[in-house]
């Protein structure tokens, strides 16, 4: 898995390519957490890569969600593939936090 | 293995229980399909070697030992194998030492001396395991055709590798009906052998004072095993009956498996019936030979990625209902419901198979390794799930099709194929259950009204109110049935499945618009599901694959087809 991470109209955009499974979940977990902790709290997550989503990984989102909850906090996922989308909907992800489809609608719509 | 005693140490030289003068050599490796345990006998006339192995480095180091015990004092070496599946014995392959009956003599029964003297790959499951197999020289073949009409007349016989021996096939030593011969190498302790079909035709049980080599018999009737060429249910539990009688009748104190660690006679006497209990039970099943396991492989393929999918699902929504609770300032709550499903072990178990699966891709792996795999990492899975506390929090339509797919490859690996009780009733009312359970949330606003004074159950009712979410809740579903009466013979639970995976599939995809219509055609009910199709969200082949399997499963054949931003599937069910 790899991860990116840019700044646009004060949003810090965490681009992730790969699966999001036990071994990578950490992973990302850490780079958001650095994040956080470092002031930036809009942050939109750009699953447009990410092919699989493991139990670990949701359990990350919803630590993510729960850090960014303050007034003013914004916490968004966009360019779920088809897969993805499907197990954060049925596990009921999608009424905790917005899902966009792509990064220019995320930042618009948020 | 259960009930473990540490009467033999390995790779120890220790005096033979019973004997006086016989020592053993046990190496007890962990239980795998690549090879057996050994146990070699030192006696003062004989080398005596139960089950070679299956890899040639075992052969090897039991070579080892011998040429340092005939060194010590000269004797001459028989091999006995308990079966001849090639895990017990094919290390032996150039292996100076076992080449040729002047070095070592095999003793087989007879079945499986013939199998082995023609190189059957069937028989010794070379052809299941990928392996090749040239034709072995049996020189003492055990039970012979003849035996009970030259019954408890003593023979004597002389090898090759300078021994002479006595065999008394005999009824007066038979206990139990269990068919009984007795070796005498000299003056030494003699060897009784059982001949134990049922696991393979050629299985024999061995004794020498209070040690009882019994092969495989113990996992005789497990998933991947029962079922293989030349297994036979009848045979095995009369074998097994047979066996407790023996047992039952005294002097045996430890029992020799040919996998695992040896167990008391007490234990083993347990675990047996055990055994028996599960052969009993499979009477019936389907021959477990190349083909099936290649079945079972391909099964086992598209089963874990949907128990994946569920099982991820799961997990996320029980994270989901912690994180609601946590809010509610329900932190202890919060903190057992995310305990419900040990998540990480989960994806663990599941990545490993994913694993497995692409080096079995690579052809790093046979089929039979894969389906054994699915079948370990299915009976973990099931541990894991608790699914009675489950259903009563999230929805059961997951945790019981998550079940239910357990118990598929479960059952179908076993050798009961298909799986399934299909019965008559009629399709209308059972569709409009499926969809009124994927429509309405299982606790109403009543519930949760009259659950409100009493603090447990209104807690229940809560977690159960946000665990469980209507499929259908937020999208624009339509369900039209032109003809009420239509009875068929379907298993209903898979039909469930099976309709419920479809809906999800659509609504999961991003369709908010999804219609359901039955009609009539023909013989036929047609069950047409079809949604809005959104960009990649068309099923991958293996997903296509495991819903016509649980479609056959329910009764009926299901086509897919994607046309005009439409996706469409299409049960068929003959009518009755």
């Amino acid at each position: 898995m790899d991860i990116t991470t840019t700044g646009r109209d004060s949003a810090t955009i965490v681009s992730i390519a790969g699966r999001v499974d036990t071994a990578t979940a950490p992973v990302l977990e850490q780079a958001i957490n650095k994040e956080i902790e470092t002031g930036h709290r809009h942050v939109l997550l750009d699953f447009t890569r990410v092919s699989y989503i493991s139990s670990g990984g949701l359990r990350v989102l919803l630590a993510t969600a729960k850090k960014l909850k303050t007034p003013g906090d914004k916490f968004a996922i966009c360019g779920l593939s088809s897969e993805v989308h499907k197990i954060l909907k049925l596990a009921g992800f999608t009424s905790i936090f917005s899902i966009y489809p792509t990064e220019g609608e995320a930042l618009a719509g948020w | 293995m259960p009930g473990g005693s540490d009467t033999l140490h390995p790779l120890v030289w220790q005096p033979v229980p019973g004997t006086g003068s016989a020592r053993i050599y046990p190496l007890i490796r962990k239980i795998d399909t690549v090879s057996s345990n050994s146990y070699l006998i030192a006696t003062p006339d004989v080398l005596i070697l139960i089950d070679p192995g299956g890899l040639p480095e075992q052969a090897e180091q039991l070579s080892q030992v011998i040429g340092e015990c005939r060194r010590e004092r000269d004797r001459p070496v028989f091999v006995f194998l308990t079966h001849a599946h090639i895990d017990h014995f094919i290390g032996v392959v150039g292996v100076p030492a076992f080449a040729c009956p002047e070095t070592a003599v095999f003793a087989v029964q007879e079945q499986g001396a013939e199998a082995l003297e023609r190189g059957d790959a069937k028989l010794t499951q070379a052809e299941m395991l990928g392996k090749s197999l040239a034709p072995m020289k049996i020189a003492l073949p055990l039970f012979p055709r003849a035996w009970e009409v030259n019954c408890d007349i003593p023979v004597s016989m002389a090898f090759p590798n300078g021994a002479t021996i006595t065999i008394t096939y005999d009824r007066s030593g038979t206990v139990g009906g269990l068919p009984h011969g007795r070796l005498e190498f000299g003056s030494g302790p003699a060897l009784d052998i059982y001949h134990t079909p049922g696991h393979s035709p050629d299985s024999v049980c061995l004794r020498m004072g209070g040690l009882f080599f019994i092969g495989d018999i113990l996992f005789a009737a497990n998933p991947g095993i029962a079922g293989m060429y030349g297994w036979d249910q009848v045979a095995l539990v009369q074998s097994l009956d047979r066996m407790l009688t023996r047992i039952d009748g005294g002097g045996i104190t430890t029992v020799c498996p040919g996998h695992g660690r040896v167990v008391t006679a007490t234990d083993a006497a347990r675990m047996l019936s055990a055994v028996v209990t599960d052969a009993r039970a499979l009477s019936d099943i389907a021959e477990l030979n190349r083909e099936r396991a290649e079945q079972a492989a391909a099964f086992a393929e598209d089963c874990m990625e949907q128990v994946n999918e569920l099982f991820t699902i799961m997990a996320g929504r029980l994270y989901y209902v912690s994180y609601v609770m946590d809010e509610l300032g329900e932190s202890d709550m919060a903190d057992r419901m995310g305990a419900l499903i040990p998540g990480d072990t989960i994806d663990e178990l599941l990545e490993a198979f994913a694993a497995f699966a692409e080096e079995h891709h690579r052809g790093e792996h046979l089929s039979i390794h894969l389906a054994l795999k699915a079948a370990q990492v299915i009976g973990k899975l099931g541990r894991a799930f608790r699914k009675e506390e489950l259903v009563h929090i999230i929805d059961p339509t997951l945790v019981d099709r998550a079940g239910r797919l357990l118990s598929d490859y479960t059952t179908m690996f076993r050798g009961f194929n298909p799986p399934g009780e299909r019965s008559g009733c009629s399709l209308v009312p059972v569709i409009e259950a499926i969809v009124t359970g994927l429509s309405v949330s299982s606790c109403s606003d009543e519930d949760m009204l009259s659950s409100a004074d009493d603090d447990a159950a209104f807690l229940q009712v809560l977690l159960s109110r946000i665990g469980t979410r209507p499929l259908l809740e937020d999208v624009a579903f339509s369900f039209a049935a032109e003809d009420r009466f239509l009875p068929v013979f379907i298993d209903r639970d898979h039909f469930t499945d099976l309709v419920t995976f479809i809906l999800e599939d659509l609504v999961g995809t991003g369709s908010d618009t999804v219609m359901l219509q039955v009609l009539r055609v023909d013989r036929h009910a047609l069950v047409i599901i079809s949604g809005n199709s959104t960009p990649g969200a068309s099923e991958t082949p293996r997903k296509r694959s495991f819903l016509a399997g649980l479609c056959a499963r329910a009764g009926g054949t299901l086509t897919c087809t994607e046309d005009a931003g439409m996706r469409r599937f299409v049960i068929s069910v003959e009518l009755e």
